[in-house]
Formats: structure tokens, C-alpha cells, sequence
């Protein structure tokens, strides 16, 4: 009886502990694969609960917004994406009601808005209303980068974001300013100590890790699920845009302490060529913009930016760089047709290609080709009198938006290792004496043009 | 966890082996029940370890989660923020106060609040108000009131602190002589004692709550006319009051709240503070139809001096078709005062640390504002240049909007200015009639962004050359002949009585009697013909239809215009070269108009008003205009009088309107 009774309890024991350890793991199992999905949104009601909960909450949104009367646009990435497979449609349907909610309902964590610069007047009376109707809001401000390039300045802080949060959805609200050279920028976020960590899951917010530089987009008023709202008029291109959107501010911080220690020249020739440089850039930009060539800032000109955020004053040129495959065949005349007119060629499509536009006042444009390997990118140089090539080695890098001389351009984001690859751990001293062949750190020889190609690939104008 | 398998005891090395071993062990009922119990104990065992394991992986997870969210985002500037002044618990405070001939200070709880021993400066009566309810300074004033008209600048401003504050008076030097009835019965219904019999060169210190209690005050007499009074030190305790009451009451608005911030800090602004019925602080002002300068940014430079800015602001903020948004105020220096009456008004406010001296100092100010209007404002083609101490015309934007096309339109134009520099009372009349001008008058004006980014950004005198930006800009490799439209009427009052190159008396003598627009809607007239062609076609036809006057009379002499209105009179100087302006002066002076340096030609030619007629002055040969002298007049001359040393009381300072 006892030894039974003993094997009774044993056995019970064990079915228990089975059973728990079962439920244990299942529920860790749950755990994890909702932390990976959403953990916040806590309460998991029923699916269609939770895609309604988000449409109301935009609905609520754009009601507060409308009634303040602040014009906002969607910028979501998520819904712009769904929104951009039936554009077409989108575009063309009258204001007929839709039967399901397409859009607004998807799975996500936020909806992201955009506000243009123009603050509302009584912001008070927003966040008022906001609470009024449910929302918990958070601001974040910081300086303003406008002003950050000027000598000891201090404004007033400028809003950069703003988080609506209702019940399990929160609408994050970017604000973009419009900045000198016709482009739209928005901070980043950056929380301040005695902010909620936990307000929301800031690492899933789409805007605000870095700061980012937009076109203006044009707008459109469409009607997703019942709800006016205005969108990009071109969702695919806008959404190609927030890919590479990150902006580098300009180290204005160095670039003071630098002309501390080098003070800057003053001179009427000094003034004189950055006037005409600045309008150079401007106008190859324009160029290149228009053909659709992406380039960045290169060798002395990145130089400026990066060490004193203006153009350096004994440069002699502007250099530009674009990656080898963005060549399009329509760039030389393109610039002869904007006035510049072709002053070099070196090397070819497939090999060292570079070249020289002459612009006004002796000042010369040129354009490097970038040759991207597996492990480093590259460009060429030739010397023409003996038909040498060099090879100068940058390590990989991606490209970033940033503002010089009242121009919105690419600049490479790992800019500290570009200019130290070019220029040597010493580029912060200025050195007047330059030598192309070989001044710089990344130089190699790279052997001779063959005398029969050099018809080809030494043309000088 | 994935790999954790149920049962781990349980090893079999082929599955028929194990079939066997289990065969067995179920006829041995004893090595069962062991097996159970090992069996048992281990998954029991196993049961404990995943649970801990659960335990450990979920908080290691929310951990994660947490550190994730905001790794990134936060920001890295240490955000120190300290409350800025410790609260203090104390009720009273100890406050010193010491009045001589060359020093005078003030102490509160052992702070020193006010401290003047500079030689030759803050000669008067020294005045301090504090909140009672916190005890911080709200105002600091001096009032010389060795000199006239002080002592009514005194009594203004002790008639705008609030009932209730701190009083505390002190005189340095000399505070008597010009120190008037009024004041000293306002002193003594503060509750002193001594100001009404206070003499000269005595010293004197007093603490009292205005409309209460005295807190202390001392004096002493002067013995002799040449000699002063001994330096007196007044010690006393102030009882503070609570919070309470020290506020008014008014409704918690938006802009209350503003108004609050700013009572509680500062004084001597009246009736905004006043408890009962404030005056508004937003005024909103008939809208423009059709405003072309609506999304014009408007850049205020202003200094340290927060009561004119009060007073700019206000009648900013009432001109019709002002838009609030595009105002910044730019404060040369870290002054607090200025702030708070910027953020009274709900206005952006930028302050700039000082780079610089004196002149040069307003240069590097001026850049550093104008250049960051343009970057905070990209897409504007304009920025409107106001001063901190200019009255701002009812119909200042109404007279933009009309004219600034003519900016865009016509490139040999530099400036649309407010400001008539010959625009008095007795020479301006016409307030829908514009002139061209070759001078640049500032005080008030439109800068057109390509000139300021693509030539004077760049070559902005430095911090070094100690130049004065308005001269720099008037400089004719600046200006390069290009002119400013300015109104007859001046659509900008210059009130500022301090300033760099200011006093009152050469306020009184240059200032004091401008014309001022006060009419809205004024519809310019003939805008179009301001432009560089069409204005020479008007002048000629004014010219044409012009009297000529008698120029054998004095045209000091007001007999010299007749007594009639509203016809066009003309008269010739002498004028051998453009820079001849020897016969011009004269005139200017004797007409009473501005004469230290040449303002309001265009070629050869000026334009004012007399007797309600309009007065053209053209000087011959020069001027371009001088064909249309009848050949019978001799152009007449006027001699400047022999130079007589110290003749010239005014500083003779050419850009004596800035500032």
C-alpha cells in the first residue's frame, strides 16, 4: 500500500512537473516571438482590434491636427509602401468609400508624419487638445543647426519631433525646416535626461537615428481608408529617398578651432575665388543633377568642408567625385553646354578615367571616376607628358547628404577615413605645395598608358 | 532551449538493447521503482534549472529591450539642469546700501547687486527694484538728475513699479540739482523722510516697499558748497512676502502665463504688469491685402537696452500686416532683460556673443544677424533691418509691400528705406510721395539678399577694422552709385535717447521733430515712376512745371517760399563739383535739416517740402539738372562761417543716427 501510494505521488509528480515545464517552455516561446514582433503593443486583443485601434488613432490624429490647423503630410514608410503599389489607383479614385481598410490597418507600431518648418502659433492649445482627446505627447528639441555654423550664436531650441501616443499606437511627428540650398532637413532624435526611455520603442521609429536631407516633395491629397490625407505625390521615389537621406552637419565646432590656429584669408583674391568656385560647384551641381549622376565632394574641396566648412582659398579648383558605373556619355557636352568646355580627358571608361572642365576665371572642375573592388575603391591619374598612371586607394564608403556653400550634396559619410586616405594623418595642417603625383598618402604607381592609346586617353584641350 | 530534450536519463544505444534492459527492469519491481525515483528527482531537477534559466532569459531580454530603445538616442550633451536659483527658505534679507561722492554699491544677503565706482560715470540717484516675494533685482536704473528732465524720467519709472516692490535708492556724486518738486513728493510719499529737504551734494540712501513700510534711510549734509557730503552705509532686514502675493491674478491664458514669467522678473514696464486690466501683449492688427512682404523676414538688432525694445516691439506688433513668425530679435550679448521682453511678446529671440569693440562691435552684430536671417529664412529673397530703437510707422508694411517690386525689378537700386534723414515736421508732407536718394539713411530698411550674400557677406569689414557698418556700407565701393527709395514721410521714428553715438541733446537737435507717418493705408503714389528711367522723366516734368524763386532773396528767411500751397518751387546753388557741398550745408543748416554730412541728393538735386509747397534745391553746374536754369539766375552761395574753435558742441559723428 505504502510502496504504491509511493509510486502514485512519484508518478503525479512527474506528470505535474511535465506538464509545467511544458507550459514554461511554451510560454517562453510566446515571450520571444512577442518581443519580436511587438512588445508594444501589450494588450493583444484580437487581430482586427488591433488593426482598427491603429486606423482610429491616425483618424484621431488628423482630426487634432486639421483642428489646429497644422498641414501635415504622411511620410510613413510602411503605409507609403502599400500605398505605392495601388498609387494608380489611389490617384484616380474619387472620394467613393473604400470597402476594407487597406493601409492604415497593416501591422506597425507608428504612423510618421511630417510637419513643414512653419511652427503653429499657440502650441499649447495643440498639446491641450491632444490630451484632451487621450494622447500622451512628447517633444524633443534641440539647437538649431542653421544657426550652428555661426560664430556664437544662441537661439532659442527648435522642435525637431514630436510622439503622439494613444493605446497601442503612437504617430511620430518629424518636423523638417527648409535649409539654404533648397532642401528640406529634419533632426535627429536625441532624448534628454530627464525623458521617458520607454515613452515608445524609439529604436523602431523610422526617422530620427540620423538627421536626414529630403527634396521638397510635391504633395497630394488622397484619400487612404476613408481618411484625407496628404502624401508625396510620388511615393516610390520619396520612399527611395528615405534610404539614403542621412546628413552630416558640418564640423563647424573644428572648422572655428581650426581658424583659430589658421586664420582664415580675408584678402579681395581670397574672396574673389571663392565667389567663383561657389558659383562653379553650383553650376555643376546643377548639371550633374540634372543628367542624374550622383557625385560627392572630392580630394581639396571635401577637404574644405570637412576641415573648415568653406572652400579652400588657394585650392585652384573644384573636385568632384562619381562612381565609374553613374558615367553617362551625355556629361561632356552637358557641361560645354552650360559654358564649360572640356579642358582634359584622361584615361577611359574602363580604366582611370578623369576629367577637367575649364570654368570662369582660371578655375577648373575636375571630376573623378571611381572604380569600385571587393575591398577598396579607387581612382586614376595620369601624367601627361610621359603618359604615367597613378592609382590612388580609398577604403569603402558610402555617400551622405550635406550642406556646402548654400548647396545640398553628397559627401562620403566616412569622410575622416577618406580625407586621412588622401591627404595623410596631417590634414588638419594646411600645405600649400601640392603635388598630385605625389603629395598624396594613397598614391601608387600604376604602370604606363601603352604610346598607341595615348591618342585616346590623354586629350587635352 | 530548443535542443533541451524531455527525458535525458534515458540513453539506449540501440533500440533493441534498450528494449531489453526495459524487459528486465519491469520484472525487478525494486530497480522500477528506483528508476522512477531517479527518474523523478532528475526531471524535477530540470524543471528547476529551465525555470531559473526562463527567469534569467526574460529580464536579460527586457533589459535588452530597454538599453536598445534608447542606446542611440540619447543625447549627448550633459544636461545639467540646475534650477536656476537655489530656493531659498530664508524670510528676510539682509540689505546694505552705501552712497558717497565716487562709490556707491548695493548688497543683498551678501551679493553685491550693484556696484559703480567708475570715474566720471552714474553721477545721480542709483535705483534698484526688488521682488518682494523673492528678493531678486527686477530693475536697475540710474537717473542723472544732476541734469534736467532726469528727475521726470524718474518719476515715470518709479510710477510703472508695481505696489509692493523693494525700493532701494542710493545717490553717487551729485543728485540734487535738477531734482524737482515732483520727485521729491513722490520720494517722500515712498516714505522718505529727507528727500524733500535733499541738497546739494548731499549723500543719501533709502529702502522702503512702495505704498508700505520703510525698511531704512540715511543721510548726510554737505557742509559746504565745495565739499560733500560723508559716504553713508545704510544696513537693514526686509521681510519678504509670499509668492502669493507678490502675483496678479489675471486668467491663466497662454499669453498670461507669458505675462506672469515676465512681471515676476522684471520692473518698470507699467501697465503691462498691472493687475488690474493689463494692456494686451498681442495686438493683432488689420491684415494687408494682398501683402508682398508678408513672408519677409524681419530682423531686429538690438542691444542692452530692454525698455526701448518694449516700446519697438509694441509698435511692430501693431503695424498693419505684421506676421509675427517672421520676426527675429537679435541681441548683441548675453542680457537677460532683452530675452524676457522678447519672450513676453512670443517672438524668436538669437543673442550673439559679443565679438569686438564699440562700432565694430554693432559691425560683427549686424553680419552675424543678417546672415543668420537668411539661413533661418532660405527661400527669401529680402530681409527687412529694424533697429531697437525705431517707432515702426502704422503703415510701415502696407508702404513694403507696395514698393519692394521696384527692388527686384530695378537693379541700380541698394535699399528701400523708412527713413527720410530730411523728413522734419516743417520739410515733409506727403506721405504717398517716394524719393530716390544716393545716400543709404538705414533706420529701417530692405536688404535684398543677392547683395548681401554675393558682396558684402563676403567683405563685411572684421572684428579688427573698428568701422562702423552703415558708414562701410555708404562707402561707394559698396553702394557703387546704386540709390535707396526712401518715403517724404518717414515711415520710422528714431527715439533713442542713449546709444553709442547718441545723447539727449543731440537727440533734441536731430531727432526730436522728424515727421512721423501716423496714417494707415497710405496708397503710394506713382510707384512706377520710381524707377531708374522713369524718374529722370519726372524729374524733368517736376522741373519743367517748377517756379522759379526769387533768388535775390535770403533762402534762410521763410519769406523766401511764398505763402502759398501745395506748388512746385525751385532754386540753384552753387555746386562746382559733385563733392561741392559748401552752399548745401549752409542751407541745410540754417533750414534746420540734417547738416553733418550730405544726405538725400540724387544728382545733384534734393527734394523736401516748405510752407506746404514742394522745394527742389539743385546745384549748378554739377547737377545734371542745371540746364534747367533760366540763364538770368546766378545760383546763390552761401559762405561757411570762420571756423571758431569750439564752436561745435555736437559730436560731429557723420553716422551720429545709428544706435
Amino acid at each position: 500500500m505504502q510502496k504504491i501510494n509511493r509510486n502514485v505521488v512519484l508518478a503525479l509528480l512527474t506528470a505535474a512537473s511535465l506538464v509545467f515545464l511544458l507550459f514554461q517552455l511554451s510560454y517562453y516561446r510566446f515571450y520571444l516571438s512577442q518581443k519580436n514582433a511587438a512588445v508594444f503593443s501589450k494588450g493583444r486583443g484580437s487581430q482586427s482590434g488591433q488593426d482598427s485601434t491603429r486606423w482610429h488613432v491616425v483618424r484621431k490624429f488628423l482630426g487634432l491636427i486639421s483642428s489646429q490647423n497644422i498641414p501635415v503630410y504622411l511620410i510613413d514608410p510602411l503605409v507609403l509602401g502599400l500605398i505605392d503599389k495601388d498609387i494608380e489607383q489611389i490617384r484616380s479614385s474619387s472620394d467613393g468609400p473604400s470597402p476594407e481598410c487597406k493601409y492604415f490597418c497593416a501591422p506597425r507600431d507608428f504612423t510618421t508624419f511630417a510637419l513643414l518648418d512653419k511652427t503653429w502659433k499657440h502650441e499649447m492649445d495643440l498639446f491641450r487638445t491632444a490630451e484632451k482627446m487621450g494622447f500622451q505627447w512628447l517633444k524633443i528639441l534641440n539647437k538649431d543647426p542653421r544657426l550652428d555654423g555661426m560664430d556664437d550664436l544662441s537661439g532659442t531650441e527648435i522642435p525637431l519631433h514630436y510622439i503622439f501616443k494613444l493605446a497601442s499606437h503612437a504617430i511620430h511627428l518629424v518636423v523638417f525646416y527648409e535649409r539654404s540650398g533648397h532642401y528640406l532637413w529634419h533632426g535627429p532624435l536625441r532624448l534628454k535626461q530627464h525623458m521617458d526611455r520607454k515613452f515608445v520603442p524609439f529604436r523602431k521609429l523610422h526617422f530620427g537615428r540620423y538627421p536626414g536631407a529630403y527634396e521638397k516633395p510635391e504633395l497630394l491629397l488622397a484619400s487612404i481608408d476613408d481618411l484625407k490625407v496628404q502624401i508625396p505625390k510620388n511615393p516610390s521615389s520619396f520612399l527611395e529617398e528615405i534610404s539614403h537621406s542621412r546628413f552630416l552637419e558640418c564640423r563647424y565646432r573644428e572648422a572655428r578651432a581650426f581658424f583659430q590656429l589658421y586664420p582664415d584669408d580675408a584678402s579681395l583674391d581670397a574672396v574673389e575665388f571663392r565667389k567663383k568656385a561657389k558659383s562653379l560647384l553650383h553650376l555643376a551641381a546643377l548639371t550633374l543633377n540634372n543628367l542624374g549622376v550622383k557625385f560627392w565632394l572630392s580630394s581639396g574641396t571635401c577637404l574644405g568642408w570637412y576641415r573648415q566648412c568653406n572652400i579652400i582659398p588657394y585650392s585652384k579648383d573644384v573636385d568632384l567625385g562619381v562612381f565609374i558605373r553613374d558615367y553617362k556619355a551625355d556629361i561632356i557636352p552637358a557641361f560645354q553646354k552650360a559654358g564649360l568646355p572640356l579642358k582634359h580627358k584622361f584615361g577611359k571608361v574602363e580604366d582611370s578615367l578623369e576629367l577637367s572642365f575649364q570654368g570662369e576665371g582660371d578655375i577648373k572642375l575636375d571630376i573623378f571616376f571611381f572604380y569600385e573592388e571587393d575591398d577598396h575603391i579607387w581612382n586614376g591619374g595620369t601624367q601627361a607628358k610621359s603618359g604615367k598612371k597613378f592609382k590612388y586607394l580609398f577604403p569603402k564608403f558610402t555617400l551622405c547628404w550635406t550642406e556646402f556653400v548654400e548647396l545640398k550634396v553628397h559627401v562620403p559619410c566616412e569622410t575622416l577615413q577618406y580625407v586621412e586616405a588622401n591627404y595623410g594623418p596631417d590634414w588638419r595642417v594646411p600645405v600649400k605645395m601640392w603635388d598630385w603625383k605625389s603629395s598624396p598618402s594613397n598614391v601608387q604607381d600604376n604602370g604606363v598608358w601603352p604610346v598607341d592609346e595615348w591618342d585616346d586617353v590623354i586629350q587635352i584641350y | 532551449m530548443d535542443e533541451w530534450k524531455p527525458n535525458p536519463v534515458v540513453k539506449p544505444h540501440k533500440k533493441r538493447s534498450w528494449y531489453l534492459a526495459w524487459k528486465y527492469k519491469l520484472m525487478n519491481q525494486r530497480a522500477l521503482r528506483k528508476l522512477c525515483q531517479t527518474g523523478a528527482v532528475l526531471f524535477l531537477l530540470v524543471t528547476v534549472i529551465v525555470n531559473i534559466k526562463l527567469i534569467l532569459d526574460t529580464r536579460r531580454a527586457a533589459y535588452e529591450e530597454e538599453e536598445e530603445s534608447t542606446q542611440d538616442y540619447d543625447d549627448e550633451m550633459l544636461n545639467v539642469e540646475v534650477p536656476r536659483h537655489p530656493a531659498s527658505t530664508r524670510k528676510i534679507l539682509d540689505v546694505e546700501v552705501y552712497s558717497s561722492r565716487s562709490k556707491v554699491y548695493v548688497a543683498v544677503d551678501g551679493t553685491t547687486v550693484l556696484e559703480d565706482e567708475a570715474r566720471e560715470q552714474g553721477r545721480g540717484i542709483h535705483v534698484i527694484v526688488l521682488n518682494q516675494a523673492t528678493g531678486h533685482v527686477m530693475a536697475k536704473r540710474v537717473f542723472d538728475t544732476y541734469s534736467p528732465h532726469e528727475d521726470e524720467a524718474m518719476v515715470l519709472f518709479l510710477n510703472m513699479v508695481a505696489r509692493g516692490r523693494i525700493l532701494i535708492f542710493t545717490i553717487k556724486d551729485e543728485g540734487s540739482f535738477h531734482l524737482k518738486d515732483t520727485a521729491k513728493n513722490l520720494l517722500k510719499s515712498l516714505g522718505s523722510q529727507v528727500a524733500p529737504f535733499l541738497s546739494w551734494r548731499d549723500m543719501w540712501t533709502f529702502v522702503g516697499k512702495k505704498g508700505g513700510e520703510v525698511y531704512g534711510e540715511k543721510h548726510a549734509k554737505s557742509p559746504a558748497l565745495s565739499t560733500w557730503g560723508d559716504p553713508v552705509l545704510l544696513k537693514t532686514e526686509v521681510h519678504l512676502t509670499s509668492m502669493e502675493d507678490a502675483e496678479c491674478h489675471w486668467p491663466d491664458t497662454e499669453l498670461n502665463r507669458r505675462r506672469r514669467r515676465f512681471c515676476s522678473k522684471v520692473e518698470g514696464y507699467g501697465s503691462v504688469c498691472s493687475c488690474k486690466d493689463p494692456t494686451p501683449i498681442e495686438f493683432n492688427p488689420d491684415p494687408l491685402k494682398d501683402n508682398k512682404v508678408f513672408d519677409v523676414p524681419v530682423a531686429v538688432i538690438a542691444g542692452n537696452r530692454p525698455n526701448y525694445l518694449y516700446r519697438m516691439l509694441r509698435s511692430l506688433l501693431s503695424a498693419q500686416g505684421v506676421n509675427p513668425e517672421m520676426i527675429t530679435v537679435f541681441v548683441d550679448g548675453y542680457y537677460e532683460e532683452p530675452m524676457d521682453v522678447v519672450e513676453l511678446f512670443g517672438l524668436a529671440g538669437i543673442q550673439h556673443t559679443p565679438i569686438s569693440i564699440k562700432n565694430a562691435r554693432v559691425s560683427q552684430h549686424y553680419k552675424a544677424s543678417l546672415t543668420a536671417t537668411f539661413n533661418l529664412h532660405p527661400e527669401a529673397k529680402f530681409a527687412v533691418v529694424l533697429e531697437e530703437d525705431l517707432d515702426i510707422s502704422v503703415d510701415f508694411f502696407s508702404f513694403l509691400s507696395q514698393s519692394i517690386y521696384l527692388l527686384e525689378e530695378d537693379e541700380s537700386l541698394y535699399c528701400i528705406s523708412a527713413w527720410n534723414d530730411q523728413g522734419y515736421e516743417h520739410t515733409a508732407e506727403d506721405p504717398s510721395l517716394l524719393y530716390r536718394v544716393e545716400t543709404m539713411p538705414g533706420l529701417g530698411w530692405v536688404l535684398r539678399k543677392s547683395l548681401y550674400k554675393e558682396e558684402l557677406e563676403p567683405k563685411w569689414p572684421t572684428p579688427e577694422k573698428l568701422w562702423d557698418w552703415d558708414m562701410w556700407m555708404r562707402m561707394p565701393e559698396q553702394r557703387k552709385g546704386r540709390e535707396c527709395i526712401i518715403p517724404d514721410i518717414s515711415r520710422s521714428y528714431h527715439f533713442g535717447i542713449v546709444g553709442l553715438n547718441m545723447n539727449g541733446y543731440f537727440h533734441e537737435a536731430y531727432f526730436k521733430k522728424h515727421k512721423f507717418n501716423t496714417v494707415p493705408n497710405v496708397q503710394l503714389k506713382n510707384v512706377e515712376s520710381l524707377k531708374k528711367d522713369a524718374y529722370e522723366i519726372e524729374i524733368h516734368r517736376l522741373l519743367g512745371e517748377a517756379e522759379v524763386l526769387d533768388h535775390s532773396k535770403n533762402p534762410c528767411e521763410d519769406s523766401f517760399v511764398p505763402d502759398t500751397e501745395g506748388k512746385v518751387y525751385v532754386m540753384f546753388i552753387r555746386m562746382e563739383q559733385e563733392a561741392d557741398f559748401t552752399t548745401w550745408t549752409q542751407l541745410a543748416k540754417c533750414l534746420h535739416i540734417w547738416d553733418l554730412d550730405v544726405r538725400g541728393n540724387h544728382k545733384g538735386l534734393w527734394r523736401l517740402f516748405r510752407k506746404k509747397n514742394h522745394f527742389l534745391v539743385v546745384g549748378v553746374p554739377a547737377s545734371p539738372y542745371s540746364s534747367k536754369k533760366p540763364s538770368s539766375v546766378t545760383p546763390i552761395y552761401m559762405e561757411p562761417p570762420a571756423k571758431e574753435e569750439g564752436a561745435v558742441a555736437v559730436p560731429a559723428v557723420a553716422a551720429a543716427e545709428q544706435t
